[in-house]
């Protein structure tokens, strides 16, 4: 099977050079069975692609232990679920599994498109062809994950071998979301490119119009969603295995993933002003390039080992492929960009500051400087090294006082710019619009005063959330209740209604509404407490309302590891509300300890608990915990983003006629005799 | 809205907000963080996992123990913070700062968000004032290139429109 899986990767290999060389030819000689043929060649591409991905995953079921990367990250006694996961959880699988989500974006967007858009595609095709060449290159000569396990025999000559068990996979990779967060991040990735290609694409053939903003929307949106659900499965894995009470630490990871999403948002956001006004085109293009460049960059960073990092991939020479591939990519969009510039000429014109325009240029500001500030913060280390000859660490701290300012002006505008008109808002619309909001948002801040808020981040933070949900609040009761008026319907079925008649605008807002969760969440991290202490049986520990008593432990064997758990009886005034069990596991395969926290988790704090192994004064048992309020309302608000997208991704409900009866005058007859037809009401969408 | 559910709807966000509030205030005294805490909480743990120092606690990590350790001993020796930070600096170099110090290069790694925020700040108010000050006339006809007719560019829409239909 791996001769096999070797061999579709040269195969795909060898199509993607075709699709591409032969895109060139085809879009220079405009010939149809060319254009046909590359296009075939891409979803061949794809399709051998997707075979040399189950080749591996073959390998890891059937425990071939003559393959190194099989060896690497797999043994017998592993969980199908992981050996599942255990694709992406090295350098070269993680890399086929690159291949392999891109291929499935670039196959969907070849079948989409195969009969439309002609002028367009075969541009669209070559870049997609372009960058799938590089990952393959990667794939066959850099990082195969196909190699044999070898060793030289008495005579010298190498020959080929097989163990008889392998080395297991990383403990802290032994959790249910190694299942899924990866595969999302890596979607959001991978998904960039489709945008990318579209953009480039769109530059290289000057295809007239605002339409590969329309086409590349819906892929973008695709992405993002991945991007963001990935980015908060990553935070809570990093919550729920690493035992450190948080769930975000700046990590250059972290940070490489974060990037790429900042500048989606601000496309996002800037692709209205060009679809509604025909502005900023320059802007929008070089922002999907950057989405792009950045998307590469962070998959530099975590596979160079120039950053160190918990997640990082072990340090290797393939970073610079990425910097050959960064070069490349900068140069051909700056070349295509400065040929065609004149193609990206708009009608920027402004009628008022106060304006949805405005609102979207500082947006895309906060969101850029937001970007910037951590991209150079993250390879300040590097560049601090490189002149001074002192590695200078960047961590959590400068990062939180850099972005904490940013990410409360970012909420500011995610309240304010929906609501403001294009072009101009009257004086009238703003009291109208803000005013309830702007009341509401600051009788709260009193309130939270007098409760005590004295953290001024978080009080401000809590001020925006509310004046923020307020305005979304508003907006969907104000349609509904228009829609309610004239149907009869519920109120919750004319809010339905009005979010399916605009789905994008409705979306958008449900999206808004998930990052005031996600605030909420983060507000919460200012009123985290820790309590750690060296426990006997029968020993208590009060942390907030809970009293923790260790009632004792005991092992559980599993198949690939076994469980040390503390018995934890959780009280709360006294009285018993429930059982925790905090657990290490110790794996047969490897030295190195997992974890296992045990979480109460409620909307108003969790309860975390960590056994963190044994005092070396004491040689008692160390439990630790946290009272981390508000973490649950992250979690929430993430789900309710990706809920927000999906809901953006559908069609608008079409305009109905709606026939309405009794309440109309009765019909008088015409004068020439004819009954009117029944009065009809259109029932109009939204912009 | 109408006047009378404008009341009601502000008392229930209200109220709404009353409730999560009183969920989320802390009930009885905040446990404050001790010295150690609070000065540890200014470097990282060198075991290179990027987390500071006194957050860093993950399975196998046993770098952190001893530097918390070897910073107790110096906060019961009455060392001051400075004399901490150099004895850090000393041992493992300046990697070991959970944020760049105040002075010399590091400075940069301070300024630059706000040099970025200044600058952009500064970008978008003369790209405002420029949108403004540009008649509607005198903007370029959408699609933009220059040499294009209305009609041209009207058909080739026409033509993009058809060809992109969902």
């Amino acid at each position: 099977m791996d001769v096999f899986g070797t061999f579709a990767l040269i195969l795909a290999f060898v199509c993607a050079v075709y699709a591409f060389g032969g895109g060139i030819a085809a879009i220079i000689t405009r010939h149809p069975l060319l254009i046909k043929s590359t296009r075939q060649a891409g979803m061949a591409t794809c399709c051998l692609i997707f075979l040399a991905t189950f080749s591996l995953e073959y390998l890891f079921f059937s425990d071939n232990f003559s393959i190194a990367y099989v060896v690497s990250h797999s043994n017998r006694d592993l969980s199908t679920f992981y050996k599942l996961a255990a694709l992406w959880s090295g350098q070269e699988g993680s890399l086929l599994f690159w291949s392999f989500l891109l291929s499935i974006y670039v196959f969907s967007v070849l079948i989409t498109y195969r009969n439309k858009n002609g002028e367009l595609m075969p541009y669209v095709g070559v870049v997609m062809a372009g960058v799938q060449i590089f990952f393959l290159t990667l794939n066959n000569f850099v990082a195969s994950p196909f190699k044999a396990l070898a060793s030289p025999g008495a005579d010298g000559v190498m020959n080929y071998v097989a163990r008889a068990d392998g080395n297991g996979l990383t403990p802290l990779l032994q959790y249910p979301e190694m299942v899924i967060h990866p595969p999302n991040l890596y979607s959001g990735y991978t998904g960039f490119t489709i945008p990318f290609a579209f953009a480039l694409g769109a530059l290289l053939a000057r295809y007239p119009g605002e339409k590969w903003i329309h086409l590349t929307r819906k892929w973008t949106m695709i992405a993002w969603m991945f991007q963001s659900a990935g980015i908060l499965l990553g935070a809570h894995w990093a919550y729920a295995v690493l035992g450190w009470g948080g769930y975000w630490g700046w990590d250059p990871v972290e940070n490489a993933s974060f990037l790429p999403w900042l500048t989606g948002t601000a496309f996002l956001h800037s692709v209205m002003m060009q679809e509604k006004r025909g502005m900023m085109k320059v802007w929008n293009v070089w922002l999907v390039f950057c989405t792009f460049l950045l998307c590469i960059l962070g998959t530099f960073l975590t596979r160079s080992g120039i950053v160190s990092s918990v997640h990082a991939f072990a340090q290797s020479s393939i970073g610079s492929w990425f910097v050959g591939f960064l070069a490349l990519i900068i140069i051909v969009c700056l070349g295509a960009y400065l040929k065609n510039r004149d193609y990206l000429k708009s009608e920027n014109q402004l009628d008022s500051i106060v304006s949805r325009e405005s609102s979207f240029l500082f947006n895309n500001l906060i969101l850029l400087v937001s970007c910037i500030a951590i991209l150079s913060g993250t390879l300040f280390p590097v560049f601090s090294e490189w002149i001074t000859g002192n590695r200078i660490s960047v961590g959590a701290p400068f990062f939180n006082k850099v972005n904490i300012p940013i990410g409360l002006l970012l909420l500011f505008l995610t309240g304010v710019g929906p609501l403001l008109a294009w072009r101009k808002t009257s004086t009238e619309s703003m009291k109208r619009n803000f005013g309830g909001p702007l009341v509401i948002g600051v009788v709260a801040g009193l309130i939270a005063l007098v409760f005590g808020f004295r953290e001024i981040y978080s009080w401000v933070c809590l001020i925006l959330c509310v004046f923020v949900a307020s305005t979304v609040g508003l907006e969907f009761y104000r349609g509904a209740k228009v829609i309610r008026a004239r149907s009869g319907a519920s109120f919750m079925a004319s809010a339905v209604d009005l979010t399916m008649r605009n789905t994008r605008r409705y979306g958008g807002y449900i999206v808004h509404m998930g990052m005031v969760f996600v605030f909420i969440g983060l507000a919460g991290a200012s009123f985290n407490r820790d309590l750690q202490k060296d426990m006997q049986q029968g020993d208590t520990m009060q942390i907030g309302p809970y009293t923790l008593l260790l009632q004792g432990f005991d092992t559980r064997p599993e198949k690939n590891y076994t469980a040390q758990r503390m018995l934890v009886e959780v009280l709360r005034d006294k009285k018993p509300l429930m059982m925790l069990y905090p657990e290490k596991r110790r794996f047969a395969t490897t030295t190195e300890n997992g974890t296992m926290v045990a979480i109460y988790s409620t909307l108003k704090e969790d309860l975390y608990v960590v056994y963190a192994g044994t005092s070396p004064d004491t040689q008692l048992p160390v439990l630790h915990a946290y009272l981390n309020p508000l973490v649950k309302w992250l979690w929430l608000g993430g789900a309710v983003v990706v809920m927000g997208t999906l809901v953006a991704l559908l069609p608008n409900r079409r305009a109905v006629l709606v026939f309405s009866g009794a309440q109309q005058p009765a019909a008088q007859p015409l004068a020439h005799g004819l009954t009117p037809s029944p009065s009809v009401t259109l029932r109009e969408g939204h912009d | 809205m109408t006047k009378k559910a404008r009341p009601v709807a502000a008392i229930t966000m209200l109220a709404m907000f009353a409730v999560t509030l009183l969920l989320i205030t802390p009930l009885g005294a905040q446990q404050l963080s001790d010295r150690a805490k609070q000065v540890g909480g200014k470097f990282m743990c060198m075991c290179n996992c990027s987390q500071v120092l006194t957050e860093c606690n993950h399975v196998g990590c046993t770098t952190s123990a001893a530097m918390l350790k070897e910073l107790d001993r110096s906060l019961a020796r009455g060392d001051s913070e400075d004399a901490i930070t150099q004895m850090f600096v000393q041992e493992f170099g300046t990697k070991v700062y959970a944020e760049p110090p105040k002075s010399g290069f590091s400075l940069v790694a301070w300024a630059l968000p706000s040099i970025y925020l200044f600058v952009g700040t500064g970008l978008v108010v003369f790209v405002i004032s420029r949108w403004r000050k540009r008649p509607a006339h005198q903007a370029a006809p959408a699609g933009g290139a220059p040499g294009i007719s209305a009609e041209m560019l009207e058909r080739a829409r026409a033509q993009a429109s058809r060809e992109t239909q969902d």
